[in-house]
Order: C-alpha cells, then sequence, then structure tokens
C-alpha cells in the first residue's frame, strides 16, 4: 500500500523509509557496522560507500579471520584468529 | 557505476588487491572497467615464494569477479562524497526499477 | 575484435598478440600469446604451455591452442624479460615435475581433510572453492 506517497519535492522525508532490502544499509552510511563474510571472516568499520551488489568502502577495519590449524606432526588443533587493521579498504562480495 | 567512477579517480595510485584466492598484490592501478576488472603496473606479491609463477609479472590484469578487497591510502578517498553518491545510487535505482 | 576501446579502461588490446602468463581458478597456469578476447575477458591463447610448479621447480606441457571462457580467469600476467632472466627456478623434465605435483597434492589433499573435519566440528565453515562463488559480472 502507498502509505507514503511520496509527495513530489519531499523526497528527503522519505529516505530513512526501508522498502527494499538494501535501504537498511543506506541507513547505516558513516555508522560502524559488522559484515560478515564467506570463510569465517568479520570486518568492523565504518561504511561509506556500497552497489546494488554490496561492493562496499569501509575505513578503519578491523579483519577477523578464524581458522584451524594442524601441526603436522603432532595434529594438534590450533585455533587460529588473525586480526589485522585497515585504515580505508574497498571489498567486493 | 558508483564504484566503476570511483576507481578510475584512483588510477596512478598505489593499491594493494587482494584476491579470493589470498594472494596480495601491490601495483600502480593502471586502469579499471565496468566490471571492476583492474590492470595494475609495476606489481610486487605478497610472500613471493608461494607464489613463484608471479615473479617475472611486472603487469597484470587482474578479473574483477576473484577480488576479495582493495586496499587503499584514505589519502585519496573522500568519504563525504562517497557517502552522498551511495544514497543517490541506491535512489537512482529504485527509480528506474 | 572489441572495436570500443576507452583509454583508461581495463582493456586487453595492449596485451594482444604478447606472450602471456594465465592464471585459471582452479590454480593452473598457462604461458601463450593472447590472440583475442572479449568483454567477458573469454580469451583465445597460441601456441599454449602449461607450467606446472612445485616448490623452486617447474615444468612444461606444450598444449596448444585454447579458448578459455572469461569466468576460470584469475589474472593475466605480462611476462618481464628482465625478471624473468634472473629467476632461480630450475626446470625439470615432464615426467619429473607430474611426480613431485603429485605428491604435493597428495600432501595438501591430506592436509586439507583433517582441517576440514576439525573446521566443521566447530561450527567453522572451511571455503573449498574460494574463486567458484556465483559473483555478478
Amino acid at each position: 500500500m502507498a502509505d507514503v506517497a511520496a509527495a513530489p519535492g519531499h523526497a528527503e522525508a522519505v529516505s530513512t523509509k526501508v522498502d527494499v532490502p538494501l535501504d537498511l544499509i543506506k541507513l547505516s552510511l558513516d555508522e560502524r557496522i559488522l559484515v560478515k563474510m564467506r570463510g569465517d571472516r568479520e570486518l568492523r568499520g565504518r561504511l561509506h560507500a556500497y552497489d546494488q551488489h554490496l561492493n562496499m568502502i569501509l575505513s578503519d577495519v578491523e579483519e577477523t579471520v578464524t581458522t584451524v590449524e594442524i601441526d603436522e606432526e603432532t595434529f594438534e588443533e590450533m585455533v587460529k584468529v588473525q586480526l589485522s587493521y585497515t585504515h580505508k579498504l574497498f571489498l567486493t562480495i | 557505476m558508483l564504484f566503476y567512477s570511483f576507481f578510475k579517480t584512483l588510477v596512478d595510485k598505489e593499491v594493494v588487491v587482494e584476491l579470493k584466492n589470498d594472494l596480495c598484490i601491490t601495483g600502480t592501478l593502471h586502469s579499471v572497467d565496468q566490471f571492476l576488472n583492474i590492470k595494475l603496473l609495476d606489481i610486487s606479491v605478497a610472500e613471493p615464494e608461494k607464489y613463484p609463477h608471479m615473479v617475472s609479472v611486472k603487469t597484470c590484469f587482474i578479473r574483477g569477479s576473484v577480488v576479495r578487497y582493495v586496499r587503499l591510502n584514505p589519502a585519496f578517498v573522500d568519504t563525504e562524497l562517497l557517502q552522498d553518491a551511495s544514497r543517490r545510487e541506491a535512489n537512482n535505482i529504485k527509480g528506474a526499477a | 575484435m572489441p572495436h570500443q576501446y576507452f583509454p583508461g579502461s581495463a582493456s586487453l588490446l595492449e596485451e594482444l598478440d604478447k606472450k602471456l602468463m594465465v592464471v585459471l581458478r582452479d590454480g593452473r597456469k598457462l604461458i601463450g600469446f593472447l590472440r583475442s578476447f572479449d568483454q567477458f575477458a573469454n580469451l583465445v591463447l597460441q601456441d599454449t604451455i602449461e607450467r606446472i610448479y612445485v616448490g623452486d621447480a617447474y615444468g612444461d606441457i606444450p598444449r596448444g591452442i585454447f579458448l578459455i571462457r572469461g569466468e576460470n580467469v584469475v589474472l593475466l600476467g605480462e611476462i618481464d624479460l628482465q625478471k624473468d632472466a634472473q629467476t632461480t627456478l630450475r626446470q625439470l623434465p615432464v615426467e619429473e615435475i607430474l611426480v613431485l605435483q603429485r605428491e604435493e597434492q597428495e600432501r595438501i589433499e591430506a592436509q586439507q581433510k583433517i582441517q576440514y573435519k576439525v573446521m566443521l566440528d566447530r561450527g567453522l565453515q572451511p571455503v573449498t572453492d574460494a574463486l567458484y562463488e556465483d559473483t555478478y559480472s
């Protein structure tokens, strides 16, 4: 239902409405967000740009990669959490 | 188109491209196209001993679909401009749909 | 042949007829002369060899002409002759490099099998096909 039939010239007033899923991301622009990626990767950073493919530009990014390494001789399992820090990052999904 | 335009502003700047197979390539951005394919000049590779096939490569074309990250120098990024462009692009796409 | 070329766009036009090293998604490396391409990075390579690397050794298998579907391409590298001359890699006959390659693959596969099992047990999602994602383009 067109409950808020955007009156011409009032585009600003409806810009916080979420009517497609990606509008939720629009509301997160200039906020710190958490991005969960394939392969147990997580990024925390400030969102500056995104597009319909979920390409993004983040700044002050903390990347966490969780992997398990197995010692070749002892077969000991080590959970390795790598944390890296990048000032500005463009990423593709 | 947002990211294509954005990358065009980074031509001649140094970037680090990390691929989905973990290969990290540093080089000067020579060009980019609408698929975000990237051409880098004067490249160097992190952990070259793991990637012997890359040591004699100086210039390369990377398919956009295999890129995980591009690490950027923050000095070349105008975040205000990007945020406005993202909002505009989101609205345009909705308008077109 | 591509007829549109914008300066500054990532065109392969400058690479035409050059000797290039192409990395495929399955990790194979092909070296040949680029004779044709299109906007999807579909490629035609002529006089191609497949080069197999194991440690500091490599071996070449003559393969001939390839039409490569673009989605399988990771990157194309232009071989720099100066850099190439400085290489310390040693060439082995095909039969020897194939043996080394199989040994290495078996070692890696055994290691990965254990690792995937442990990761799944811990609720982690091992990526078995990092380059085989469905992407736009």
